[in-house]
């Protein structure tokens, strides 16, 4: 299991605030915006693996995954990024495998969530 | 620039519009690839399209291939995960321009949309250049075939074509009034032209109308006015001409095209049907009218011809 890879900071916020470079004048912050957009997608893509690994549907759930490790990647959420990397690869104990992996990034996402949440409010106030 | 995005993660798509739109390009968003299609295809369709390798429906890489297909100049970026290298070469055998990794780096993004445009800035002028060269062409030729219609002779022949011909008899005709001298006017029509160009290529026939032409030149004076009135039909007008004269001419081109057929070595043989009118002076005017009697009288010529052929071959069939 991969809960053991501590020196992975769960949220990067260096790499989120790259997103500063692409602020257009005049509109709302964009950083904003994709925590945003991050935190809307992810309970939705976690509902996608969730009945695709129940109905033993792979692909479905490889590219839920996909999607997942992408959007993670993108906001610095590393910890995340790397378990999804690991579900969408996963070939050998699928069906006892890919529920653990799922809960771990749930699990993970509780902790993401907060540290995001802190820094919308940071960046609203 | 026209930017398309194709891309079905919302947050990236978010990020490279964001970018774009920064960058002061104008950006059409699709979130698949059956929009993407459609929004390509359109008649302001844009000029540089970014591209997902991996989408729900038809992915990056089937658009490329389908652009290509269709000839299109838009120039493709396809989007695709890092370490996968065998999507990328795939992607750019199926036609794509250039590549980017994702995560993007807005750096790279932004040094690879100049190049495009550098890219597609040179395309256009050099499709400019194409339309100009174009039309300095169509020009060309329309100076040319006025030239052809101002012209007098026929190139193949190098006798008179049916401007000129008809031109010189018409004055011919006036003098020939004016002085009381009759004239002879002759058609001549090939036979078997267009069998000599199924059977030996329209180069033999073109040999063919030349030879024609030639044994004409050697039949007649210099003062006789020889025309090729187009395909496989000549005129000849003999000024001060009369019986028993004019039918020793006649018989004199006979001999002359049977003496070629002998001597010329080619796999066809010359046939001319003739039709010979002979125009005294007070009936000399209106060269198209006479040229119309003697048309008739070649016609006649040929059909006795055809007509002979057809009992030749009604005997030789086997009862």
């Amino acid at each position: 299991m991969s809960l053991t890879a501590t020196e992975t900071p769960a949220v990067d916020l260096a790499i989120l605030a790259i997103y500063d470079d692409a602020q257009i004048e005049g509109e709302p912050d964009f950083v904003v915006e994709l925590i945003d957009l991050y935190l809307n997608e992810v309970p939705r893509l976690f509902d996608t693996i969730r009945k695709a690994v129940f109905n033993k549907d792979r692909s479905t759930a490889k590219r839920a995954a996909h999607s997942l490790r992408g959007s993670s990647g993108n906001l610095g959420v590393l910890q995340m990024a790397t378990i999804a990397g690991e579900l969408e690869h996963l070939e050998n104990d699928y069906s006892t495998v890919a529920p653990e992996l799922l809960r771990s990034l749930e699990n993970e996402f509780e902790r993401v969530k907060e540290i995001l949440n802190a820094e919308r409010q940071r960046r609203s106030a | 620039m026209r930017i398309l995005i194709a891309e079905d993660d919302p947050i990236s798509c978010r990020i490279l519009t964001n970018n774009l739109t920064k960058w002061g390009h104008e950006v059409v968003v699709t979130r698949n690839g059956n929009d993407a299609w459609r929004a390509l295809c359109a008649r302001d369709a844009p000029s540089l399209a970014i591209l997902d390798r991996v989408m729900p429906d038809v992915d990056g890489i089937e658009i490329c291939r389908h652009l290509r297909e269709a000839d299109s100049p838009v120039h493709v970026i396809l989007l695709t995960s890092l370490n996968r290298r065998e999507d990328l070469l795939e992607g750019l055998e199926a036609g794509a321009d250039d590549y980017l990794t994702k995560p993007l780096d807005a750096h790279e993004l932004r040094a690879r949309l100049q190049a495009a445009q550098r890219i597609l800035e040179l395309q256009e002028s050099l499709r400019q250049r194409v339309r100009e060269l174009e039309q300095a062409i169509e020009e060309r030729k329309a100076a040319e075939e006025a030239l052809r219609n101002l012209s007098l002779t026929d190139q193949l022949t190098g006798l008179y074509n049916y401007r000129g011909f008809i031109n010189l008899a018409e004055h011919h005709l006036k003098i020939a009034r004016r002085e009381m001298h009759p004239s002879l006017l002759i058609y001549a029509d090939m036979d078997g032209l267009k069998e000599i160009n199924d059977t030996l290529g329209h180069r033999a026939g073109s040999t063919a109308i030349a030879a024609a032409g030639q044994i004409l030149r050697n039949t007649f004076r210099d003062c006789d006015i020889i025309g090729r009135l187009g395909g496989d039909e000549f005129a000849v007008l003999v000024p001060s001409i009369k019986e028993p004269e004019s039918a020793k001419v006649i018989e004199r081109l006979r001999h002359n095209v049977s003496e070629y057929n002998e001597m010329s070595g080619h796999k066809f043989i010359i046939a001319l049907s003739i039709g010979a009118v002979e125009i005294d002076h007070e009936h000399a005017w209106g060269i198209e009218d006479q040229m119309a009697r003697a048309d008739e009288v070649m016609y006649r010529e040929k059909r006795e011809k055809k007509g002979h052929e057809k009992a030749q071959e009604a005997q030789k069939r086997p009862a």
